[in-house]
């Protein structure tokens, strides 16, 4: 074989090793069976951030499908995680709307919210807005359609005013 | 109809055959009778060197990237208690201490730039070098990363004599020898303290913190002054392969790629 194939060979060997170290280092797999695991997600990882750069990422429609089936039927927790792998890079507005106003749905409460989860509702609403600025919601089944009235809601929780100790809240309805 | 090209070699006359193997210049003695001889001595040599040169480049190219490279993926691969996998990535002083390590090799004649690198080498063995210097380098930073303890004081003591040393050689006459030979005893030396002797008072008792601490106290309270990680004893012996390989890697590494590899 020729030296110069050999040179070759080994600046290709020599990358493929090094990328594997790389690798191990930013996944640190706890075993052996961790790192084909850490593998799999990150090349998944990788095939996202490739299509990102080549502009066909798409959000998976059967997750987002299965997202929307679980939301209609106020399993907020499993709707939030099918929309997560639905968009696991947080692109589409749509999505984010969504996951945003699961954390409303299952925050609210007639007497109290949850603080936590509405906080969380408007980091997530706030991804929406750079996304797509002028984003509508076209579910008929939500009674906030955009980021604005979602995000007003969301505060509005998680502030004490005066207004929390008025009777007339136990009847009102969740948006 | 069979194109010209379909004909197999074997079925071509001699001189259409394609010629496979390696060229070697020499002449053909024909004997008296009119027969080829046997291949004269100087030709089998020069197979036998090419074959050697052959198997040496393979050495150089693709077997030290694959010393140093584990050593890098070791240097910082800890077991924990439970013989988990733990990556520490290397301090900003391991790498520091790799940079002087390196500028040693260079002062000692370990490796000589110009026989490296040069614009009369072709761009594929310039470059070639260049990943095997960069893979040193890697191993280098995992070596400290391997023996200077984690963190707390032990790491700023045994930190600091590494610094001192090297700082110390670089400003010393040295030939390739002693190079290998201080940094073998440098090594050496920290490997003991941080894989025997701290590894010894922080070794794992297998017991609940309280019946540690009143079994023995002393043990447990230099272990939280000294802030050591535990680690299984499997470290100790990744750890012996990991210094053992980068020395056997040094061994290999030639001063100079161009002729007559030292």
């Amino acid at each position: 074989m020729k030296e110069k194939h050999i040179q070759i060979i080994g600046i290709a060997f020599t990358a493929i090793y090094a990328l594997f170290v790389v690798f191990l280092y930013a996944a640190e797999p706890k075993s052996l069976e961790d790192i084909s695991l850490k593998a799999r997600s990150t090349m998944e990882s990788a095939a996202t951030k490739g299509q990102i750069i080549t502009g066909t990422y798409e959000v998976d429609a059967a997750k987002f499908a299965e997202g929307l089936r679980a939301f209609n039927a106020d399993n907020f927790v499993a709707a939030r995680d099918a929309f997560e792998r639905a968009d696991p890079e947080k692109r589409d507005a749509k999505t984010q709307f969504y996951i945003a106003y699961t954390f409303y749905r299952q925050g609210w409460g007639r007497l109290s919210n949850d603080d936590e989860l509405f906080k969380q509702g408007i980091a997530a609403v706030d991804r929406v807005t750079p996304l797509d600025r002028d984003f509508r919601s076209d579910d008929p089944g939500l009674k906030m359609h955009t980021p604005a009235e979602l995000r007003y809601e969301l505060e509005e929780g998680t502030r004490i005013t005066a207004d929390d100790f008025n009777p007339l809240r136990l009847i009102r309805e969740r948006k | 109809m069979k194109t010209e090209s379909s004909i197999p070699d074997s079925l071509r006359p001699p001189e259409e055959r394609a010629i496979t193997g390696e060229l070697v210049d020499a002449e053909i003695s024909v004997t008296s009778d009119g027969s080829v001889a046997a291949l004269s001595t100087d030709v089998i040599e020069t197979i036998d060197r090419t074959k050697r040169s052959s198997q040496s480049s393979v050495l150089f190219y693709i077997g030290l990237p694959a010393i140093f490279l584990t050593v890098t993926l070791l240097g910082g691969m800890r077991l924990g208690i439970e013989n988990v996998f733990v990556f520490l990535k290397p301090s900003l002083f391991c790498l520091i201490a790799a940079t002087i390590l390196l500028i040693l090799f260079f002062r000692a004649g370990l490796i000589v730039l110009d026989g490296w690198f040069s614009e009369d080498f072709p761009a594929a063995k310039n470059a070639a070098n260049g990943s095997i210097l960069l893979t040193l380098f890697a191993a280098a930073t995992q070596l400290f990363n391997s023996l200077l303890p984690e963190r707390g004081l032990p790491f700023w003591i045994v930190g600091f004599c590494f610094f001192w040393t090297l700082w110390n050689n670089l400003f010393a006459d040295f030939d390739t020898k002693r190079l290998l030979r201080s940094l073998g005893a440098l090594f050496g030396l920290a490997f003991i303290v941080k894989y025997i002797l701290l590894a010894y008072i922080s070794e794992p008792t297998g017991k609940s913190w309280i019946i540690s601490v009143l079994e023995n106290p002393v043990q447990e309270a230099t272990v939280a002054l000294l802030d050591l990680p535990r680690f299984s004893a499997g470290t100790g012996y990744l750890q012996f392969f990991a210094v053992g390989l980068f020395l056997l890697g040094l061994f290999l590494l030639p001063a100079r790629t161009n002729s007559g590899r030292a």
